[in-house]
């Protein structure tokens, strides 16, 4: 008995020791703020601001408002670092609103409070060879989101690399025509997700060792409904990191091993991507009823909810429209995580065999369902998840066919 | 045995977690230097009488009130209005009112030292203008010198530091927050653009001393011709009193003091309009102010809650949560305060209790 509790502190010392730490580059911090915001404030459209090699510590936000054809860039990742580490008020790092084109490039920032870099009603933003992220163990205590467009149209993320987020490392929110590519996302809730936008491009990336590495979801209540998404050529591997993401928020619901997911969104295409080792499954195709049922713990507080989020009448909760093929899916684990509900669903339904595609196969029951998978040897998993698993079906072939392609943006 | 295996546990947790030390920040300037072309002391706007302290505002600068005011750390306000002369402000009935270019709003942010005593010293932090120019309002902000003699332009803000005893006798002290200049607009924005946000019918429909007597701010802006278009009183709205309750309900008085410190934001046309979460004093729709509407981007601010509202239960609405932090991750509003209102905390929990 006291060996088995030895071993057993043992195993919790090794283990509470073994959780990843990022790393601070930056010392000797330097504190340029009220000169650096000053010069946000004043700048001319279409100039460029220089914020020299350095690490500068901030007390506040950084905020930009309505300027046009403004670039402001570092001299670097890691030889421009700002730090929000001892920000005293607002809840983002760097943010940008009612602005038009503008480009934000070669720093390091981190550890803000709340959002690193915010970017709101903003039409043309790059944002390009940014590191974003917060240092030390990634905890529930980090900010939402290193790069978070929303509202915005006519976006380009490319080079950035985020960590830590406990949200999604890449969010663009309620946005408009978004390129997302060759960026690098880890130890995030979400590596990247897109919610509520359209026209969306999300390739060349690799996202490894979050909690979900691509999410594209579409939630009620909001200013504009998502669809038209192309998730491909991107590196979804090892994305079992534990979910650190504060409950109430819809990414709490997912599962600690989730490649791509797909919530209650329309018109996707996912196709070219090498989906590796996420213990949990594949590739996620949910409704939001699952959601609703899953952040609700009694029966019939989730009924209730069911009905307050169709207050919203126009929203759909039901995915549609999807199209799978020719992606890589390989899984070196024979067992899922089982700090969630469907991990524990797989590992009873399907013991050293964990689905790599499944769709919770709620459907509206109104509209023709759309989904068309081509992929060779793969275990597919459709829930019934409206009947208590009680018809769940391991069988692909109705969902076998050629989907619907989705047009480039550019 | 057993206080052995607990003592490796601590030890170890420790060891896992060596807490960092706060580091000393030295000032460095930026080489490139700004300035704006705007005039850099009060005293310069011509808007009070000198000694410009007493506030004693010019010929034809009104000052006034609203029903419910902002919370800003406490700090008291006096609001005055410059409209140029024979150029009238539209009436409006729910948006702020029409005002003319040239208009002036006047905010004077000041504590004073004893709220226990009748004559405490006045201590002046900083005037805000809002100025409606050819371009669009525009935001302005004067930090009053030690001597209280002129207060000076400042643009990227600064950290105060404040002592006062307030009204039950308890000695305060917070480092006030004086905006930057974007900051302003953070707060007084809808649909992308600079706006007033106080000056609205249902603000301003109360009574003021005036030198001239008592009167309702709405007649005697229309009888000084500064306002036309004005319906007969009994058709302007009115807000409550937050802290008067022969003025209105408990939700009447919570949702009030949610209107002004809340819903300049959320709106559908306030920066905060991407939350869903609505709470103009208007708003109808229950599940858009909050009740059993989950957060959308709220990230740590959510608390580990599920709801912005659940009725009965603030305890377990993060609309609560979220006013009584001040973790500059989780408090709301974003600004303006370091401290919690804990009038008006209680006054919001109380409407939630009795849903």
């Amino acid at each position: 008995m006291k060996q088995q509790l030895t071993l057993l502190i043992i195993t919790i010392l090794l283990w509470s020791c073994s959780n990843p730490s990022v790393p601070e580059v930056g010392s000797e911090w330097k504190s340029i703020e009220k000169d650096l915001q000053a010069q946000f404030i004043t700048a001319m459209d279409s100039s460029t601001i220089v914020i020299p090699a350095g690490h500068y510590m901030f007390t506040r936000p950084l905020l930009l408002d309505g300027k046009k054809h403004l670039t402001i860039k570092g001299l670097g990742v890691d030889k421009t670092i700002l730090s929000f580490e001892m920000q005293e008020e607002g809840a983002e790092g760097l943010k940008v609103a009612n602005a038009v084109n503008i480009t934000l490039q070669d720093f390091t920032i981190e550890n803000s409070k709340g959002d690193n870099i915010k970017v709101t009603d903003t039409r043309g933003l790059t944002m390009k060879n940014i590191k974003s992220l917060w240092t030390g163990e990634p905890k529930e205590t980090n900010g939402a989101y290193a790069f978070y467009p929303v509202l915005c149209k006519n976006v380009l993320i490319e080079n950035c690399i985020a960590i830590g987020s406990s949200d999604a490392g890449i969010y663009v929110g309620q946005s408009d025509s978004v390129v997302i590519r060759n960026n690098e996302s880890y130890y995030n809730v979400a590596g990247i997700e897109s919610e509520n936008s359209k026209w969306v491009e999300i390739y060349g990336n690799y996202s490894h060792d979050n909690t979900g590495g691509i999410l594209v979801f579409d939630l009620p209540g909001l200013t504009q409904f998502g669809h038209t998404t192309r998730v491909f050529d991107n590196q979804v591997i090892s994305n079992n990191f534990r979910n650190f993401a504060p409950e109430g928020n819809v990414v709490a619901t997912v599962p600690p091993g989730t490649g791509i997911m797909l919530l209650a969104t329309r018109s996707i295409e996912i196709f070219g991507n090498t989906i590796k080792d996420n213990r949990t499954l594949g590739t996620a195709i949910a409704s939001y009823e699952i959601v609703e049922a899953m952040a609700t713990s009694e029966e019939s507080q989730l009924n209730e909810n069911i009905k307050k989020s169709k207050r919203d009448i126009e929203y759909d909760p039901f995915p549609n429209d999807i199209y799978i093929h020719n992606n890589s899916f390989s899984n070196e684990h024979q067992f899922p995580t089982i700090e969630n509900d469907f991990g524990l669903l797989f590992m009873m339904k399907f013991p050293f065999n964990t689905p790599e595609i499944v769709w919770d196969g709620i459907v509206s029951g109104t509209d023709d369902f759309n989904l068309c998978i081509e992929q060779e040897g793969v275990h597919f998993a459709n829930l019934d998840a409206a009947n208590e698993f009680e018809d769940l079906s391991e069988d692909m072939t109705p969902y076998q066919c050629v989907g619907n392609f989705v047009d480039p943006i550019f | 045995m057993k206080y052995h295996l607990y003592l490796v546990m601590i030890v170890g947790l420790i060891a896992c977690n060596t807490p960092k030390k706060k580091p000393v920040i030295e000032e460095v300037r930026l080489e490139q230097s700004v300035e704006l072309d705007v005039p850099n002391q009060l005293s310069t706007w011509d808007l009070f009488e000198q000694p410009l302290n007493k506030l004693i505002p010019k010929k034809d600068i009104l000052p006034y009130e609203l029903n419910t005011p902002l919370f800003t750390d406490y700090a008291l306000k006096s609001r005055f209005i410059k409209i140029p002369d024979g150029n009238p402000a539209e009436y409006v009935q729910e948006e702020v009112m029409d005002f003319p270019k040239g208009t002036i709003l006047i905010k004077n942010f000041y504590y004073e030292s004893d709220l226990t005593l009748e004559n405490s010293s006045r201590k002046l932090i900083e005037t805000r203008l809002l100025i409606h120019e050819n371009d669009g309002w525009n935001a302005l902000t004067y930090v009053w010198n030690e001597e209280q003699t002129d207060a000076y332009l400042e643009i990227s803000g600064a950290t105060i530091p404040v002592s006062w005893v307030n009204e039950q006798g308890v000695a305060m002290n917070v480092n006030y927050s004086v905006p930057n200049l974007v900051q302003c607009k953070s707060c007084h924005e809808l649909s992308g653009k600079m706006t007033p946000i106080g000056p609205t019918a249902r603000q301003l429909n109360k009574k003021y001393d005036y030198a001239s007597g008592n009167q309702n701010q709405i007649d005697k802006w229309k009888a000084t011709g500064m306002l036309t278009s004005v319906p007969p009183l009994e058709e302007v709205p009115k807000l409550p009193a937050w802290n008067d309750p022969s003025t209105g309900t408990t939700a009447q008085r919570a949702r009030a003091w949610l209107d002004i410190n809340c819903a300049h934001c959320h709106r559908l046309e306030g920066p905060a309009k991407n939350s869903g979460l609505y709470l103009r004093y208007s708003e109808t729709d229950e599940y858009r102010l909050g009740v059993n509407k989950p957060p959308v981007a709220a990230g740590r601010g959510s608390g580990g809650m599920k709801y912005a509202i659940v009725p009965g239960h603030p305890e377990q609405s993060i609309l609560i949560h979220r006013m009584e932090s001040l973790d500059p991750g989780v408090m709301m509003p974003e600004l303006g305060r370091k401290l919690v209102h804990k009038e008006g905390v209680e006054l919001v929990k109380r409407w939630i209790s009795e849903m």
